[in-house]
């Protein structure tokens, strides 16, 4: 039996837009905390009422309500933080579109930034003061673009200038997400209020999410998950959402759950990194005392969930109260708002050990023997009002239950497309199934299967992406930075691709021809290095292995075009011609 | 506590040590004048890096300093200058 209805509930179902959101919070629990940011070493820093939020929010969306049209885009460059949040509901009240950003890393010479701007057109950049007077590096110098008016959001004034406030309506856009594409070609997903509220909606059914539920998170805010499954779910169902930043998490993860400790948090998650880091780093003499019985749902996602992270997660942290039932994996991406399956909370994990010579064949069927047997993660079933459909690819038609196909998923939180760029909204939101007319479908480029239960399994990707930690990253930007390390990278002459490890999860590899006229004047070692230099300090991300190749070793396309995924079987049987 | 005494080449000999045995990677050659990067040191890696040599110096440092002080030997040169906030000692 399930309780009575809340009437909270009914009332927030309701609800035309994220803007009548939080102004019914500041209405209904106007004193109760909606966020509390805390400092780096994890001490309380900041907090804000719904009240506040409500009242700042509205006083910033007057100020810039001025200085651009309704529908105009504004960047949002924040810190992990209150800021982020009121700036990105001044933006959602004066009808601006909001486009949250990463500030870029200092050491890194060239990002999505440039194509991003161009892409969206920004008229507003939303920033603090102290980011503004360069305390992070040059931000104007890096987001140069005509016409571009910067506002500290954290020192404008609480001005009461009479501005009418237009009311956004369902299908409005509330912000772009620039989590897809290439830094030469980023496609940014037009998220709709109608989406986040459905999306919020499903979430909350599928998590049983109340405003007892507390969270904790250092997912960024302009990371989709941190924004949408922490920060705006709990606003949605009006719990407190504890911020740690992301930085003192990767150096302390031991922040994360005692935060979880002191504020006695329901929800917590990230990604699948999060929760090896966690273990890695674990130090029993720092964790004296520690109660994680409050924690009720771990999230997992953002990137492949892997049983082995989720077994020695639950087994370090039980003995702290640790329920591993609590461990739920879920699936999503942008396209589709965020969350597209997830489980019921409580349910726990499901692992499915499967044969991996079957999956070749691209079905799910029993291991035959250990070295075959490959163990994969149930990331839950499609949410309320939604429905999931494993599709052959290159034919278009409905596969069976245990069949490995592309997940197409098909939904009110289906986002309408990617901003400004009808031909891949076309190819992505508008699939339809072979013999079945009149629906549209989101392809997700992902592989996977659906048990009889429904329940969803991910077992790879059709999609030129790489996600470590969580982030995505583009082969192609990889390949750029490397032939841009040194004049002897032949151009058009690598590939960056991942290998899969059973300890590690996701490791690149770097293949990368040298010109012919230089192969005998160069040092490989030190080229190398380079070559790692370059991709960390641009990427982030640290390569399991570089190899130099001789001339004309890649194999190619007839129009020139690299092979990744040929290159990738290449390498892994040993048959690259190395220098 | 500061640790006392601690010079520049103790303070790089340790950086080159907890490198070696954190760099999981047997064709990468730990030298003190290779940068960061160029060790594979990623945000989150370099982060942590830096956590344990503040523990192990008894001093709070900011995590930008792998930026500012690229190499092992930036950055232990920094530190024994007394610049790096080893004056302003913080249990952690």
């Amino acid at each position: 039996m399930r309780p009575a209805a809340d009437p909270d509930l009914s009332a927030i179902a309701a609800l035309p837009s994220l803007t009548a959101l939080l102004r019914h919070r500041a209405a209904v629990q106007p004193d109760d905390r909606a966020y509390v940011a805390l400092s780096d070493r994890g001490h309380e820093d900041r907090t804000i009422t719904f009240a506040e939020l409500d009242r700042r929010a509205a006083a910033l969306a007057r100020q810039i309500a001025g200085r651009a049209a309704s529908g105009e885009r504004a960047l949002l460059l924040f810190p992990m933080g209150i800021d982020c949040l009121v700036a990105l509901f001044a933006c959602l009240y004066a009808g601006i579109i909001g486009v949250p950003m990463m500030v870029p890393r200092r050491q890194s010479a060239r990002d999505a930034s440039a194509s991003i701007l161009a892409d969206c057109n920004p008229r507003l950049a939303l920033t603090t003061a102290e980011l503004l007077s360069g305390a992070r590096g040059d931000l104007i110098g890096r987001f140069q673009h005509a016409g571009l008016e910067w506002i500290a959001a954290d020192e404008a004034g609480e001005e009461v200038e009479a501005v009418e406030l237009p009311s956004a309506r369902r299908d409005d856009i509330a912000f772009l997400q620039y989590t897809s594409g290439s830094t030469s070609a980023p496609k940014g997903v037009m998220v709709s209020h109608g989406n986040l509220l459905a999306n919020l909606e499903m979430i909350r059914i599928a998590c049983g999410n109340t405003r007892a539920s507390t969270y904790v998170s250092w997912v960024p805010l302009y990371h989709d998950m941190g924004l949408i499954l922490n920060a705006l779910q709990a606003l949605y169902v009006g719990a407190l959402c504890v911020l740690l930043p992301p930085l003192a998490f990767l150096q302390r993860p031991s922040l994360w759950l005692r935060a979880i400790h002191e504020y006695r948090a329901e929800v917590a998650g990230g990604p699948n990194f999060a929760f090896d880091l966690c273990v890695d780093r674990h130090r029993p003499e720092q964790l004296a005392g520690l109660d994680l019985s409050c924690w009720k749902l771990a999230f997992v996602g953002a990137e492949p969930v892997r049983a082995a992270t989720i077994e020695r997660f639950a087994e370090t942290f039980r003995p702290y109260g640790f329920d591993p039932q609590a461990m739920w994996p879920g699936y999503g991406m942008a396209e589709a708002t965020l969350l597209i399956t997830g489980g019921d909370r409580r349910d726990g994990p499901i692992v499915r050990t499967v044969s991996r010579a079957g999956l070749l064949r691209h079905e799910a069927v029993p291991p035959r023997e250990d070295p075959d047997a490959q163990p994969v993660v149930g990331c839950g079933r499609a949410l309320a009002g939604e429905d999931i459909a494993i599709v052959d690819p290159e034919t278009t038609a409905r596969l069976g239950v245990d069949r490995v196909g592309e997940i197409w998923a098909s939904g009110p939180n289906t986002a309408p497309g990617y901003w400004q760029n009808p031909e891949a909204t076309e190819a992505t939101f508008r699939a339809q199934i072979a013999g079945e007319a009149d629906r549209q479908w989101l392809r997700t480029g992902d592989l996977g299967f659906l048990d009889a239960g429904g329940e969803l399994f991910i077992t790879g990707r059709i999609k030129d992406v790489i996600i470590i930690r969580g982030a995505n990253h583009y082969p192609q930007d990889i390949e750029d930075t490397v032939q841009g390390s040194h004049p002897a990278m032949r151009r058009h002459g690598g590939a960056a691709f991942t290998i899969a490890d059973d300890a590690k999860g996701e490791l690149l590899v770097v293949v990368q021809e040298v010109e012919r006229t230089e192969r005998h004047r160069i040092e490989p070692a030190q080229l190398i290095g380079q070559i790692r230099e370059a991709i960390v300090l641009e990427h982030d991300i640290v390569p399991h292995e570089i190899a130099l190749l001789r001339p004309g070793a890649l194999p190619k396309t007839t129009s020139g075009k690299i092979q990744r995924a040929l290159a990738c079987q290449l390498w892994l049987t040993g048959a690259l011609d190395r220098l | 506590m500061p640790r006392p005494n601690v010079t520049e080449s103790d303070i790089r000999d340790w950086c080159i040590a907890y490198l070696r045995k954190t760099v999981d990677n047997p064709s990468i050659a730990i030298g003190p004048d290779a940068s960061f990067a160029e060790l594979g040191l990623d945000s989150a890696t370099s982060a942590y890096f830096i956590v344990e040599l503040e523990e192990w110096l008894g001093a709070e440092l900011t995590p930008e300093l792998v930026f500012e002080y690229p190499t092992i030997s930036a950055l232990a040169h920094f530190i024994a200058e007394g610049q790096g906030g080893a004056a302003d000692a913080a249990g952690g």
